[in-house]
């Protein structure tokens, strides 16, 4: 690994980063809404908002307030929740985890169905076999959560019983979810390793390799496969970056307590400290798996160290 | 192949091995699921209806209402010694969950730390007591800055223990209170235990319907009440082991018309929208059981209620003369304002199907719950749909409609001026008021919602209360 590349990476994050906390923040104070209304509600005297607002330094200039919540997040403070009063700290801390451990389990699924039906239908292209799996991919990707979901419930814990129908009590709650995302994400998987590798099974060197007496196991897994990682790095790079900025709409038909659902909760109720955090952490999820995936190119290809 | 069907075997075995045990349901625990987590269980704080129902369950208040809604004793008996100066004597003796007795102390520093907060959205209701004066451990005196007809109906604010205001206890995650139920825990979801036999009752945030539904079905729930749409309520009450028990609701459900809007501000327009709007075969068809057509904010029963309303008849013919009658171009376009909760957009193109024989062209604008609030706080709409929850005094007529209860000072969106109206509303003539109210309309009645609960075994028997509320859990058998 290339240290130099790998500081240089990690340096260009903070104006990334900067960016980020500044348009967020722009943004918040940008939609409609008052959160000293929010606070205070309907009923609230005029002279009792004004001394609220006055208190949470919201009259003073954009850029100052601006200065003072970055200064706060700089020292770890995200603030807190309009409406719980909780630390928002606390609120991501509690609900973050889940949103990794379900985007880790999908992915999971998604890779453990996606890539061996993409090498499976690779290998058998133009016959009936790639027909099938072609088949099943597209009705896959075009399955919406909303439907998928309440569907595999009914299937899995309403019909059989073999499953909770929702939430987070029991080991075997995080099946469901997991598959809902899991076969969407499984269907890009497959058609993109078969594309990647159908464009490197005719290459000289898979030829060269099955010249040299290599078993077709070998050829495909250590050549092939290897060879063909790149653009299947991309899309699961892309696709772990959405999973971890929350699922919403699976999480919130599994009652899944997610970043995601946090996100649209705090949006819905205008608690503009949580939202502002919430697109902070999801943001920097993004960055982060962008920089992951940038050093696995590295791992996946000689070349890129180089290049 | 081989090696696809063994990891097939391996997502069964996994699957089936983290199948819920029989176990879990054979525990006395009652569960519920509940389409909104409570947001805050301070009463300081509280707004939200899940928060306010969990808290009169957690908590005891002075006073509470009865059938009419008329204030009755709680904790406390009362006496108007003058228009400025109430004294409560407490009736009883209770006692919080932590052990200690209920005091007048208790009571004064509820009140006293409700009114030093700066960020509470109550606190601006008792912003004209004076002061509070404890005369014993039993009696306490109100002493207001200005008379409050009202001021004993707003005293719904759940006791809080003295010394833990004094300590700033978290009381809005570890709520101590001396209400029927106590708090036990609040992770994912909530528990608490019932006082007097422990029951323990766990409230869980399930949002989309379908799946409370069949949680239900499936038995991880014993509960449901309320948030569903009636076709579900139908599924459940296809269902032989599951009861479904409804009744009358008070929660009135209406749309908002913007009095300022050039077309709008004409009487016989708003008359003509009234009579468009076909609210008995809605009821009928898209409803639950025990919905019944509205004609004021406060229900019939209420001792400011108006039974002799009769409802706008649907007449979609006698409508489009209304609107010819006023020289309005037909199609008349209007826009009506809701949420993107399904239930309201569909009530939104049920509405739009039965203007259109009147000549309303009616255009839906969903918006996410904050912009569609905030339009309407600002008054950017033509029309709009919304529900009051939970009103009980008729003081709301005043800041609904009252010249001088525009945001931020009430709540009359639809910024509606009558000076006629005004000197009934400070007469408190509530007949006069709400019949001038219902032909003048500021708003278009349509129903109160009826209210339902679905419950299986180990519940017994549970009845859902008009407004909604979960004090039927206090003896849930």
């Amino acid at each position: 690994m290339n240290l130099k590349h790998l500081i240089s990476r990690l340096l260009s994050v903070i104006p990334v980063v900067f960016g980020v906390v500044l348009l967020t923040f722009l943004l918040i104070h940008v939609v409609p809404g008052d959160p000293v209304e929010v606070m205070l509600g309907e009923s609230a005297s005029v002279a009792d908002s004004a001394a609220l607002r006055e208190e949470l330094g919201l009259n003073q200039p954009l850029m100052i307030q601006f200065g003072q919540y970055f200064n706060k997040l700089a020292h770890g403070d995200l603030g807190r929740s309009i409406h719980t009063k909780i630390p928002i700290s606390v609120l991501i801390k509690e609900r973050y985890p889940a949103t990794v451990k379900l985007a880790v389990v999908a992915l999971a699924l998604g890779l453990m169905i996606g890539v061996p039906m993409g090498i499976y239908a690779a290998l058998h292209a133009g016959h009936w076999q790639d027909f099938v799996i072609t088949i099943i991919s597209v009705r896959f990707s075009a399955m919406p959560a909303f439907w998928l979901g309440p569907l595999l419930m009914l299937l899995f814990a309403v019909w059989l019983g073999w499953l909770p129908v929702s939430g987070m009590d029991s080991p075997g709650a995080i099946v469901l979810p997991a598959l809902t995302l899991g076969f969407g994400l499984s269907a890009i998987l497959t058609r993109m390793t078969r594309t990647s590798l159908l464009e490197v099974l005719n290459d000289d060197y898979i030829r060269t390799a099955r010249a040299k007496g290599l078993s077709e196991r070998a050829v495909i897994l250590r050549h092939a496969l290897r060879a063909a990682l790149l653009p299947i790095i991309t899309i699961v790079g892309l696709q772990m970056g959405s999973l971890l900025a929350g699922t919403v709409i699976t999480e919130t038909i599994f009652s899944w307590d997610g970043i995601g659902r946090l996100l649209v909760e705090s949006i819905e109720k205008r608690d503009y400290p949580v939202t502002q955090a919430c697109v902070l952490i999801v943001s920097l999820s993004y960055v982060l798996i962008n920089l992951v995936t940038d050093l696995l190119y590295q791992v996946a290809d000689p070349r890129m160290r180089h290049a | 192949m081989k090696r696809v069907s063994i990891f097939f075997i391996i997502l069964s075995s996994l699957i089936l091995g983290c199948s819920p045990t029989s176990k879990q349901a054979d525990t006395p625990i009652i569960r519920m699921a509940i389409a909104q987590a409570p947001l805050n269980l301070d009463p300081r704080y509280a707004t939200d209806a899940t928060s306010e129902r969990l808290n009169r369950l957690l908590y005891q208040r002075l006073v509470e209402f009865d059938d009419r809604y008329q204030a009755v004793p709680g904790l406390a008996n009362w006496q108007v010694l003058s228009p400025q100066q109430y004294r409560f004597t407490l009736n009883q003796s209770a006692e919080f969950h932590h052990g200690q007795a209920l005091t007048a102390h208790d009571i004064k520093a509820t009140y006293e730390s409700l009114l030093a907060l700066r960020d509470a959205p109550h606190r601006a209701e008792f912003a004209h007591i004076q002061k509070i004066e404890v005369h014993d451990a039993k009696t306490l005196s109100f002493f207001l800055s200005k008379a409050d007809r009202h001021f004993v109906e707003k005293l719904i604010i759940g006791i809080l223990p003295q010394q833990l205001i004094a300590t700033n206890h978290d009381f809005s995650r570890a709520p101590v209170g001396s209400g029927p139920m106590k708090f036990v825990r609040w992770q994912s979801a909530l528990t608490l235990v019932r006082v007097r036999d422990g029951q323990q009752l766990v409230f869980t945030e399930v949002k989309d319907p379908t799946v409370r539904v069949l949680k239900l079905v499936r038995g991880e729930v014993d509960v449901l009440q309320g948030d569903l749409p009636p076709e579900l309520v139908n599924y459940l009450q296809s269902k032989p082991d599951i009861t479904v028990n409804t009744n009358k609701g008070t929660n009135f459900s209406y749309l908002g018309v913007n009095m300022q809007d050039p077309i709008l501000r004409e009487r016989n327009v708003r008359r003509a929208i009234a009579h468009a709007i076909d609210r008995p075969a809605i009821v009928r068809q898209v409803m639950v059981d025990s919905t019944r057509l509205a004609g004021a904010i406060l229900p019939p029963e209420h001792y400011a209620g108006n039974a002799a309303l009769a409802p706008y008849a649907y007449r979609p013919l006698y409508a489009k003369q209304l609107l010819q009658a006023s020289g309005v171009k037909l199609p008349l376009k209007l826009i009506y304002k809701t949420s993107t909760d399904a239930q309201r957009v569909r009530f939104a193109t049920i509405l739009q199907a039965q203007m259109a024989p009147a000549g309303i062209d009616l255009e839906i604008r969903s918006l996410d719950w904050g912009t569609f609030f905030e339009d309407v706080k600002q008054g950017q709409f033509q029309l709009y749909g919304l529900t009051w929850v939970g009103i009980k005094t008729p003081e709301i007529y005043l800041k609904a409609f009252g010249s001088d209860f525009a945001p931020p000072q009430g709540f009359n969106r639809g910024r509606y001026q009558d000076a006629a109206l005004d000197a009934l509303l400070h007469e408190e003539n509530w007949p006069a008021a709400t019949t001038r109210i219902h032909q003048q309309l500021p708003y278009i009645p349509l129903w109160y919602e009826g209210q339902f609960a679905a419950y299986r075994q180990p519940v017994k028997r549970y009845q859902p209360q008009p407004d909604g509320n979960w004090d039927g859990l206090a003896t849930l058998e």
